[in-house]
């Protein structure tokens, strides 16, 4: 029987939390926009070379004020994925403001940043926007065209068991 | 009896299960969904993973709002109360139902959101148009100046070439060259005027001017035109028209000229018409109605549309010249002034453009003295052979200098002494005497503007006063006002026509002169 860890997917509405999620889940996406409101779970099984781990991705209300967020949806999270649309710089010009926010009330909890969209953007235009705001991001990904999503979901399934 | 009827007519909407730390069902009244005592809930749905963190946190009540989940092929959404029972290792959750609610919720949240997000959208291609625009402006701006700088001395010297010993083929060739040139100087000001209008930097200034007079010398202007193509030009000026109007003169001027260029352009038989109009005696604003009819080759129904579209030119074979900005210039011009460039055509018998725009009613409409006194005054400095004007000209460009030199040569009132940078102008005018400073604004060590402000800072109120005029193949707004602000009393863009130059230097020396005598009158 595999481990069972808590991810809580974050960012701004309309950033594409629930499409990285189906795409990873179900490996479907809809074109269409439908708004989450409170909380959408799923669960999937990751198999890493000597062990699996269940990941239970808690897909949240987006929204662009962090501290905002019900800590009933955050706790118990192993980590937290931040997902940003690289196409609309709205939702990450206030990063750094939201990731103090998240290292002040959960500072044990790994934050992967992930800017989804990549398939709308030029990806060198995005790099060096990310770099002259100093963005240390983890991955651009698409949930349109699946680039990158499975890595993502992979890794922090990784860094959970290395840090069990 | 209450519990009766509380079963018979309420739904029950909230589901109460009992579990232990293992998320083994202990107890559950299955009012919502169906759950197997000694089950394992998380097989139910993930969300009951988080029982086993319950017994982590100190908190003895928690409350998840709207949890999402799938039930009997449903959607449904729970509000999920949690109260743990430490020493008995059990948590006891109340699942609500608020579907009907969250739903509602849902669809508020749905409109909002993608509202949000197109605005966030639209602001964003805005920004990137604005860039993108923004960039066309400065590179227009810097190639009209790069192509002014040679223009200018191509039509100055063509000019001094005129004057020479030259037979009638000579003069002939010359004009040709002039023309081309000065179509290419029309090209680059139609290029300039696009992104002004673009910008939103280009303004409408209404001035009062003498409406009658602006007529007649566009009537006249055409009439030697339309001769030359042995075509008829018909003036139609309404004799209710106030002679003197209020009006951005400037702008009026190169719409009509626009039309009636391309009305001449594209006739080749019959007439060209100019007829302007008011139907209104209103002694504040009036309407006016131009109207430019020919009898031309006129515009295919499918093209009406397209012709005031920036770089449209229906004759493609290039016959008749042009950039394709001359029509969009003018619709955009005439939107400026608040009207509507309206066209009708019909293939092979002509076009007729209209537009009608209100412009204010001047109440004094007798001749101003004023203007023919400095008239008066002008012929005396021009024509004054007593004394010679010291000009000084600030110029690093060579060719530029050779022409001015020849320009001045012409010219017996001046005398014309040259400085190679904004430095040497004011070396020159703290050690010789000068009436007056022709100033180029691009020029190395120092440039036309700071030697301008260091002018206007002189301890020499003589030096500090010298009238300045300012010669650039810039022509944006922004230098125009950078020159005003710096202190300098004109501005002159290349290419130079010598006529204004002489004139503009007459002008300024005669309020100089002026002011001079006021001061020692006080």
């Amino acid at each position: 029987m595999s481990v069972s860890k808590k991810v809580v997917l974050l960012g701004h509405f309309g950033v594409g939390k629930s499409s990285l999620l189906r795409r990873f889940v179900e490996n479907t996406f809809s074109e269409s926009y439908t708004v989450t409101i409170g909380v959408h779970i799923m669960k999937k099984e990751v198999h890493l070379e000597k062990e699996s781990v269940t990941l239970v991705i808690w897909d949240v209300e987006g929204t662009d004020d962090f501290t905002k967020y019900r800590p009933s949806y955050l706790m118990g999270a192993s980590s937290f994925i931040y997902v940003f649309d690289a196409s609309r710089p709205v939702t990450y010009s206030d990063i750094k403001y939201n990731l103090e926010h998240l290292k002040e009330k959960y500072p044990h909890i790994s934050v992967h940043i992930i800017g989804n969209k990549v398939d709308l953007v030029d990806p060198e235009v995005i790099l060096n926007e990310l770099k002259a705001q100093d963005i240390q991001h983890s991955y651009l990904s698409s949930a349109k065209t699946g680039e990158n999503v499975e890595l993502l979901f992979e890794n922090v399934a990784a860094q959970l068991l290395e840090n069990a | 009896m209450l519990d009766k009827l509380r079963q018979e007519f309420l739904e029950n909407t909230t589901q109460i299960l009992i579990l232990d730390s293992t998320n083994r069902v202990l107890e559950t009244d299955n009012s919502l969904f169906y759950i197997k005592k000694d089950s394992d809930i998380t097989d139910f749905h993930p969300f009951f993973h988080v029982i086993s963190s319950l017994f982590d946190d100190d908190r003895k009540e928690q409350k998840f709002y709207c949890v999402q989940m799938e039930v009997k092929g449903k959607t449904c959404f729970y509000d999920i109360r949690t109260v743990v029972h430490f020493e008995k290792k059990q948590v006891v959750l109340f699942v609500e139902d608020l579907t009907d609610h969250y739903k509602t919720v849902h669809q508020i949240k749905q409109v909002r959101n993608e509202s949000i997000i197109n605005f966030n959208i639209t602001q964003e291609l805005n920004h990137e148009l604005n860039v993108q625009r923004g960039f066309k402006n400065k590179f227009l701006a810097n190639v009209s100046h790069e192509i002014r700088t040679p223009l200018n001395s191509i039509l100055g010297f063509l000019s001094v070439l005129e004057n020479t010993n030259l037979d009638r083929e000579q003069l002939d060739l010359i004009g040709i060259i002039k023309d081309s040139s000065k179509n290419l100087v029309s090209i680059v000001d139609d290029l300039l005027d696009i992104s002004k209008i673009e910008a939103g930097r280009l303004e409408i200034k209404n001035k009062r001017f003498n409406f009658r007079r602006f007529t007649e010398s566009l009537i006249k202007t055409y009439e030697l035109q339309a001769e030359e193509k042995r075509l008829k030009f018909v003036s139609d000026i309404g004799t209710n028209l106030p002679r003197f109007l209020i009006g951005d003169q400037l702008r009026l001027n190169q719409i009509l000229i626009n039309l009636l260029e391309n009305a001449l352009k594209f006739t080749h038989q019959g007439t060209v018409t100019l007829r302007v109009s008011t139907n209104s005696r209103n002694m504040r604003r009036i309407p006016v109605t131009f109207e430019i009819i020919d009898t031309g080759i006129g515009i295919p129904k499918e093209h009406l549309t397209t012709i005031f579209e920036s770089f449209t030119q229906l004759e493609k074979r290039g016959l008749f010249g042009g950039s394709g900005l001359g029509l969009s210039i003018v619709k955009q011009l005439t939107q400026l002034m608040e009207s509507d460039l309206e066209v009708q055509s019909m293939e092979g018998e002509g076009s007729t453009f209209k537009f009608t725009i209100f412009m204010g009613v001047s109440h004094d409409q007798k001749e101003e003295k004023e203007i023919s006194r400095i008239k008066k005054s002008e012929k005396r400095i021009g024509g004054s052979k007593k004394r010679k004007y010291r000009i000084l000209l600030g110029e690093d460009i060579e060719v530029n200098q050779l022409l001015m030199m020849r320009l001045f040569a012409d010219e017996g009132s001046y005398s014309l002494d040259i400085a190679k940078n904004g430095e040497q102008v004011v070396l020159f005018l703290e050690k010789y005497q000068y009436d007056l400073v022709l100033m180029d604004l691009s020029m190395p060590i120092m440039d036309g503007y700071d030697a301008a402000m260091r002018i206007r800072n002189h301890s020499d109120k003589k030096i500090k006063k010298i009238p300045i005029i300012a010669l650039t193949a810039r022509t944006t707004e922004e230098e125009r006002d950078a020159a005003k602000e710096s202190g300098m009393n004109a501005y002159l863009t290349k290419p130079i026509n010598a006529e204004i130059l002489f004139k503009t230097i007459d002008r300024l020396l005669h309020r100089y002169k002026n002011k001079k005598k006021e001061e020692v009158k006080e």
